[in-house]
């Protein structure tokens, strides 16, 4: 089960984040250019997710309905994580005139993506732009894996079942915010910050959500000393920080 | 009325976690006790009294957590003081205990109705742990109930999965069911039958950030009957009820009578000591049980511990605890109502949780008694309150007047939700 939750983390939290790496990342952007390539990814057990490259931006779906024109087919979750790592190659199936794309631009953007996702801290310290994005991405990241974890690891269904329903907000000072939205068990993640949330977990600047998310600082110490606040429902943001927690173990 | 500032507090915690993990661990520090929002609270005390603590910035609160219980008779009580500084003149920690641990024994079984035997170690994580060893000694069974929400310290088995550091083995032997259904114990009791060691509960249902409920009518009993009939031991975990509803007991209070109990926080006015008392039939199952500690049977514990029942004895602290418990309850429930908000205060009087209705979200909850925080009076936003015998009528008069402000400062802020 380890590796079908890894590699669902992988397909729709990190390879998705190729959406935000887009919006983000000049460097990005200007390497996917006017080329249209629909990529779907194929893993047994595990929804399917389709990025859309096209005018200089990426598009993030889910599901077995979206439009694509080259396939990627895994044998296993553990296929697919090897590939993440680069160890194993996919299997195309459709689209081998995008070949090129993958090997070329595809491999340029998991590399950029790589960059943020693994920042270098030195870089981080001065560059605060690099900061920024680094924290976006890793944010977006680690919160996108809250419901595969949710879903697929059985510690991570039990602690979703706790949740009560309502929404999470996660926000950055006024400049950044995404919400999980909680329901029977199940979360998913959308962008920006909810009007309605019933709790939130608030980070002061993005070096507090940088150094969280690095493991550089621990929530404990950045609540008492007031650069991470909590409100509203203590029981829903303890469980979803347990889960938090748990994405290391699949994306260390 | 005045905002409390905490420059020191502050001060000090910037020191305190460049050395302690967490700056300030556990139930007692900003996180895990819920400082919603963080400035509104103190972080660390400089001398307390009575039911006052004054922090290091010279704020002076009444303090409506009691240190999460413990003090019932009034911080730095000046007879219990008194027993321990005239145990520590004698001896404390030593290689052989003072005989002082049996006339404590001998007080726990005279004043605990279901205690023939006592037994003792520090805090009630030691003796719930002690309870369950113990019933799985005498029944040669492995597994337990416990219900939802119930708290019975930080020990793997009675956590669950996703706590840092918890594995699924140290809990596949840990059945958890709703408290107040005897349906679903029924069924667990046919699902398990032969199996289950123990029943382990507090008295009522006082988990923290809900409100609490109270014993449906004819739980204990039919809980009880079914742990007879079953040969499973009934623990009652009454480590922070215990001497706040009744001194003979909580289990007494609900007319039942558990096999195992377990004190802690009231049982020494804050002096670190737990006790396990049970059941003559369980005599020789405690004493197979390997349980030891280095302080477990310290002296001076020991003696507050004996002064600090007698003194309960001596008032009937459980009655001055409700009665002190229905003037304050009271009291803020009319000044909610007075400001448009239904204040609930559910569970026992004696140590009630305050909530407050159409706040689903906690948010007003979390405001107001921020608000009350910062003008003097400490409670708890997530956790049952508790009532100590130094509360006086002034302190009450206190209480309400920054209850009035806060309400009235809430308001002022969510117009927007005010009926």
């Amino acid at each position: 089960m380890y590796e079908t939750v890894k590699a669902s983390i992988n397909l729709h939290a990190v390879l998705r984040n190729m959406e935000d790496l887009c919006q983000l990342d000049d460097a990005s952007a200007e390497a996917v250019g006017d080329r249209y390539v629909s990529i779907r990814f194929s893993v047994p057990e595990i929804d399917r997710l389709v990025l859309t490259f096209r005018n200089q931006s990426c598009q993030a779906g889910r599901g077995d309905e979206l439009p694509y024109n080259m396939n990627l087919r895994f044998s296993s979750p553990e296929h697919l994580n090897l590939m993440v790592e680069g160890v194993k190659n996919p299997i195309p199936t459709k689209g081998f005139r995008h070949i090129g794309f993958l090997k070329d631009t595809f491999t340029f953007l998991a590399g950029r993506l790589e960059s943020y996702l693994k920042p270098d801290h030195e870089k981080a310290a001065t560059d605060s732009e690099y900061l920024k994005r680094s924290t976006i991405l890793t944010a977006y990241a680690a919160l996108y894996a809250v419901p595969e974890i949710a879903r697929y690891d059985e510690t991570g269904r039990k602690l979703a079942s706790k949740i009560e329903d309502g929404i999470i907000n996660v926000t950055v000072g006024d400049d950044f915010g995404l919400h999980l939205i909680a329901e029977k068990g199940r979360l998913r993640t959308m962008k920006g910050r909810s009007a309605n949330a019933r709790t939130a977990m608030m980070f002061d600047t993005f070096e507090t959500a940088f150094g969280l998310l690095n493991g550089k600082l621990d929530s404990y110490t950045c609540i008492g000393l007031g650069l991470l606040a909590i409100r509203g429902r203590v029981s829903m943001i303890d469980n979803f920080n347990k889960l938090l927690g748990m994405v290391p173990h699949y994306l260390s | 009325m005045q905002r409390y500032q905490y420059p020191k507090n502050r001060e000090l915690f910037e020191r305190a976690v460049k050395v302690i993990p967490a700056g300030i661990p556990g139930h007692l520090g900003p996180a895990s006790g819920c400082f919603i929002p963080v400035s509104a609270y103190p972080f660390f005390c400089e001398k307390a009294e009575g039911t006052y603590f004054w922090d290091v910035d010279g704020n002076r609160f009444i303090d409506y957590m009691c240190a999460y219980g413990p003090n019932i008779l009034g911080y730095n009580h000046p007879d219990v003081d008194a027993a321990a500084r005239a145990q520590m003149e004698k001896a404390n920690c030593t290689t052989v205990p003072a005989p002082l641990m049996i006339e404590l024994a001998e007080l726990l079984v005279d004043t605990v109705d279901s205690a023939d035997w006592a037994m003792f170690a520090k805090n009630g994580g030691d003796v719930t742990n002690l309870a369950m060893l113990t019933a799985r000694a005498a029944t040669g069974r492995k597994k337990i109930v416990k219900f939802v929400g119930g708290y019975h310290g930080v020990l793997p088995w009675m956590l669950d999965v996703g706590y840092p550091g918890v594995l699924y083995e140290d809990i596949e032997n840990i059945i958890t069911i709703p408290f107040n259904n005897v349906e679903i114990f029924k069924q667990v009791l046919a699902e398990h039958h032969g199996d289950i060691a123990g029943v382990i509960s507090t008295p009522y249902d006082h988990q923290a950030m809900n409100e609490n409920h109270l014993p449906a009518d004819g739980f204990w009993s039919e809980v009880r009957q079914l742990c007879s009939t079953n040969e499973i031991v009934l623990i009652l975990d009454d480590v922070r009820c215990g001497f706040r509803l009744d001194l003979r007991g909580s289990d007494y209070h609900y007319g039942f009578r558990a096999d195992l109990i377990c004190f802690c926080k009231a049982l020494a006015n804050g002096y670190s000591i737990s006790a396990l008392c049970g059941d003559e039939s369980l005599r020789p199952a405690i004493s197979s049980v390997f349980a030891t500690g280095s302080y477990w049977l310290s002296a001076v514990p020991i003696a507050a511990a004996i002064r600090c029942i007698e003194i309960m004895r001596e008032i009937d602290a459980p009655q001055i605890m409700k009665h002190i418990g229905d003037k304050f309850a009271d009291g803020l429930i009319n000044i909610a109502d007075e400001h448009g908000f239904e204040l609930r205060v559910t569970g026992e009087r004696a140590m009630p949780i305050l909530t407050l209705g159409d706040d689903e979200s906690n948010f007003l909850l979390q405001e107001w008694v921020a608000e009350m925080v910062m003008r003097g009076i400490f409670l708890a936003n997530h956790h049952n309150i508790f009532m100590n015998y130094a509360v006086s009528d002034e302190d009450l008069e206190q209480t309400f007047a920054a209850a009035h402000d806060a309400f009235e400062t809430v308001r002022k802020n969510h117009p927007e939700m005010y009926r």
